[in-house]
């Protein structure tokens, strides 16, 4: 266990070495210059020799090389460096706009499985009956509506014309309704559809017949005994899902003012802010790692068949 | 089976009834809360900008003074002219030395007096914290003494005193700073402004009180709530739906909608901000000044204005507005496709027999660099040149990049470009003509030199008298025209929507000034 713990660390920081290597050689290639923004040349003309001196503090006029082992250097030091344009500490930046983006992740997958679980299952009872067609045509509504259009929809309606929620801000849980619907209805579709294929596979299974045949009820029977093989593929798809919302999602972010770590890597990518933009690629890929780990822990937990594959008892 | 579906059936209509409750009684408590806010006694008002802000540093931010945290040296009035604020007098010593007078009775929000050394300290903090800032204020070095302030600059620097009107040179509490640490004193800084701050969600909201103390009168309001929000049709429901009391940046397709409702209303502002196209100095085609004069009376600034910004923007005639003192005083170029072939033809250019023009067997091919920025309009204005241009029989190619200062300092490739800058943004014009008209400028990337600006610009550079300052830059103007480097389009307008509950408020062009202590609310 420790040995694959271990191993599964090393990974985790070889990938995050080789992504932020790609980044910054991306970023570097990309047109635009920090220098501007740091000099807020959108609101002040400056000079050349102005930019120049900036470029030289911030040792951007350096090999790239040196530029990337100074980062590295600075990071192995628990040091992400400042801001360009506010100067602040990149870390204490990361960390403030965390909890907004930990927070609509969690409610958003909570929202996904109350679209997802419901229409799954009941679509997978009734296969070809109305609630089963009925089931298929959210899901295909939820895939083809652009989470802007959606959220847009969800305000006039909710805030606007009814008055219930409100429309932007936070400080409360009511906050939290519009985006996370918003998200967990345009990324349950595949949930519904996997979960529904899923169970009538496992519905038609011998130990399904044999559960049934003993009296079992049949709640029972589909809700934990079909349930548990179908949520297999739905355990790995929420770590990539898990994945997506930690790197944040700009668009929700947006329209409802939600300070998540999607907008302020967007403002940080325009602008050319490269400590920012490599502390959040750092950040999102210990997420990602981290979300992936755990839907393996899962599908350990819940496939005893892994669990003997990996020489793990039951 | 059948008994067992619709167990079923009851566990999820149980479900239903559940979320059903949870929505009832979050409706309940979402209009209670939404009703405490509008209480009048309260003289609560909800503003909300366009521009997230991620910290509250005023020496990096304009939010604190927007919100009325923090204060500046002087400031602009609606002509755009420099006037006393927290200093009550300044004058040149020498081309190098300023002096200036801080008012008297002022305290920051922690109590502590302001005086010059306050003052002298908050400027070192903004100097060692802001690179923009230091390369602004060129200051060498800082004198105080009682509430007297005296800067010498490292070079002659005639705008200093325009350059303390920007919402970066902010006077802030270097004391409380101290006392709170700089992570937590960027949110909640402490000024001298009407309003101090209750709590800051970076990104999201500023939740700000009164300040008892303020030297100016205490505020009629007791509390503000500054909310942002990126997107205009959110923006837009909020304010319709009076969620929000003011709001910046309106959606214009939803001004009609917000017309019908008589407690609604919408200020249209000129803004700073001027559209204009750039031509290649490098460039075979447009280096012919008829050419470029011939673009310029392609332009349908009228049509721009009515059908493309909805009558919210003013055609432009020069870089800056014309109402300001350093503006242009005539007439903008109308659109005369007539005009324009007769330019052309008198550069050499004659239709072929596809209706082309051409010259020596070349046809008039144009390449245009737009991009879209923050502004909608940007890149309908160059397709409504392409489409004039071509009934005269020029062509006009347009390609769309993310930077287009980038490309075009590093191409040659390009003849004209969709340019967007605040002009004027702190009452005077000296700044932009150094920038886009100086090689090397950071509005200048096509490295535009134009011999006849150099003794316009050095003069301006070496008075600090704000009537010979303004009337040097309507000569820089004119020579700009003349020459036409550039083809001015027009100054788009700030759209803000106040609700008619809001008293004694109206938007500045400049942006600078939102929460005040005058403000008030029915």
């Amino acid at each position: 266990m420790f040995k694959h713990v271990g191993l599964r660390l090393l990974q985790l920081v070889l990938m995050l070495i080789v992504l932020s290597l790609v980044t910054f050689v991306l970023m570097k290639m990309a047109p635009g210059d920090p220098v501007l923004a740091v000099l807020k040349a959108d609101e002040r003309p400056v000079t050349e020799a102005n930019q120049q001196v900036v470029r030289q503090a911030l040792g951007l006029d350096k090999p790239l090389y040196q530029q990337y082992g100074s980062w590295l250097l600075q990071v192995a030091r628990f040091d992400m460096g400042r801001s360009y344009t506010t100067n602040q500490d990149v870390w204490q930046l990361l960390m403030e706009r965390l909890p907004a983006t930990v927070s609509l992740m969690f409610s958003s997958m909570l929202a996904l499985l109350v679209f997802a679980v419901p229409l799954g299952l009941l679509a997978a009872v009734y296969c070809g009956r109305s609630v089963d067609h009925a089931s298929r045509m959210i899901a295909l509504l939820g895939a083809s509506i652009p989470s802007f259009w959606l959220g847009l929809l969800l305000i006039y309606l909710f805030s606007y014309r009814l008055n219930w929620l409100p429309m932007m801000g936070g400080g409360s849980l009511y906050h939290l309704i519009l985006p996370s619907v918003t998200l967990g209805f345009v990324m349950a579709p595949e949930y519904i559809r996997l979960l529904r294929s899923g169970l009538l596979e496992g519905l038609s299974q011998e130990y399904i017949r044999a559960a049934r045949a003993r009296g079992i009820r049949e709640w029972r029977v589909t809700a934990i005994y079909a349930m548990r093989p179908a949520l297999l593929p739905i355990v790995s798809l929420l770590g990539v899902s898990m994945g997506a919302l930690i790197a944040g999602s700009v668009v929700t972010e947006t329209l409802f003012g939600w300070p998540g770590l999607g907008s302020m890597a967007m403002e940080a990518i325009t602008q050319r802010n490269y400590p920012v933009i490599q502390g959040y690629i750092l950040l999102t890929g210990l997420g990602i790692g981290l979300a992936n780990w755990l839907s393996d822990v899962g599908l350990l937990l819940l496939d005893p068949k892994i669990r003997h594959e990996k020489g793990m008892s039951a | 089976m059948f008994g067992h579906n619709v167990s079923l059936l009851r566990s999820s209509g149980t479900l239903l009834a559940i979320l059903c409750c949870i929505m009832v009684l979050t409706s309940c408590s979402g209009n209670a809360q939404l009703a405490h806010t509008n209480k009048d006694e309260e003289k609560l008002i909800t503003i909300v900008h366009s521009l997230p802000n991620e910290s509250l540093d005023p020496h990096n931010e304009w939010i604190a003074l927007r919100a009325g945290i923090t204060e500046t040296l002087l400031r602009l009035d609606e002509n755009m002219q420099v006037n006393p604020w927290l200093a009550v007098k300044w004058e040149a010593k020498d081309d190098l030395t300023w002096q200036f007078t801080i008012r008297d009775g002022v305290t920051f929000q922690d109590g502590t007096k302001l005086d010059a050394a306050a003052a002298k300290a908050s400027f070192e903090r903004g100097i060692t914290d802001s690179k923009a800032l230091a390369a602004a204020l060129k200051i060498q070095h800082m004198e105080a003494n009682g509430q007297v302030l005296t800067f010498t600059t490292t070079e002659s620097h005639p705008a200093f005193p325009t350059e303390l009107v920007h919402p970066t040179t902010s006077l802030i509490s270097v004391a409380a700073e101290q006392k709170m640490g700089k992570a937590a004193f960027n949110k909640a800084p402490v000024g001298t402004g009407p309003f101090q701050v209750n709590a800051f969600i970076s990104g999201q909201e500023i939740s700000l009180s009164r300040f008892d103390g303020y030297w100016d009168g205490k505020a009629k309001l007791s509390k503000v709530k500054f909310l942002f929000n990126a997107d205009a049709n959110v923006r837009t429901m909020a304010f319709q739906s009076k969620h929000a009391d003011i709001v910046y940046h309106l959606a214009p397709e939803a001004l009609g909608t917000i017309g019908q409702d008589a407690e609604l209303a919408v200020q249209s502002v000129t803004s700073l901000r001027t559209h204009y196209f750039t031509y290649n100095p490098k460039s075979a085609s447009v280096s012919d000044l008829f050419v470029r004069k011939a673009i310029d009376k392609l332009i349908d600034r009228d049509t721009i204005v009515k059908e493309i910004m909805l009558g919210h923007a003013h055609p432009a005639n020069g870089p800056f507005y014309s109402s300001l003192p350093f503006g242009n005083k005539g007439g903008y170029t109308k659109f005369s496709p007539e005009e324009a072939l007769k330019l052309l033809e008198r550069a050499g250019y004659k239709k072929n027999g596809n209706g082309k023009l051409e010259k020596n067997g070349a046809v008039l091919q144009l390449k245009l660099i737009a991009f879209s920025g923050i502004n909608p309009e940007l890149p309908l204005i160059p397709l409504l040149l392409q489409s004039d241009a071509a009934k005269i029989g020029m062509d006009i190619q347009i390609l769309s990049v993310e930077y287009p200062d980038v490309y075009i300092k590093d191409h040659t490739d390009w003849d004209l470009s969709t340019s967007s800058y605040l002009t004027s943004p702190r009452g005077d014009g000296a700044s932009f003509l150094t920038a886009a008209y100086v090689p090397g400028g950071s509005y200048n990337p096509a490295n535009i030199h134009v011999a006849q600006l150099d003794p316009i610009l050095k003069a301006l550079h070496a008075t600090g008298d704000v009537q010979t300052r303004n009337q040097l830059t309507q000569q820089a103007v004119q020579v700009i025209n003349e020459t036409n480097v550039n083809s001015f389009i027009i100054h788009p307008n700030i759209l803000v929507g106040i609700n008619q509950r809001v008293l004694n408020w109206k938007p500045g062009a400049e942006e600078f000034y939102i929460v005040s202590n005058q403000m008030d609310v029915r």
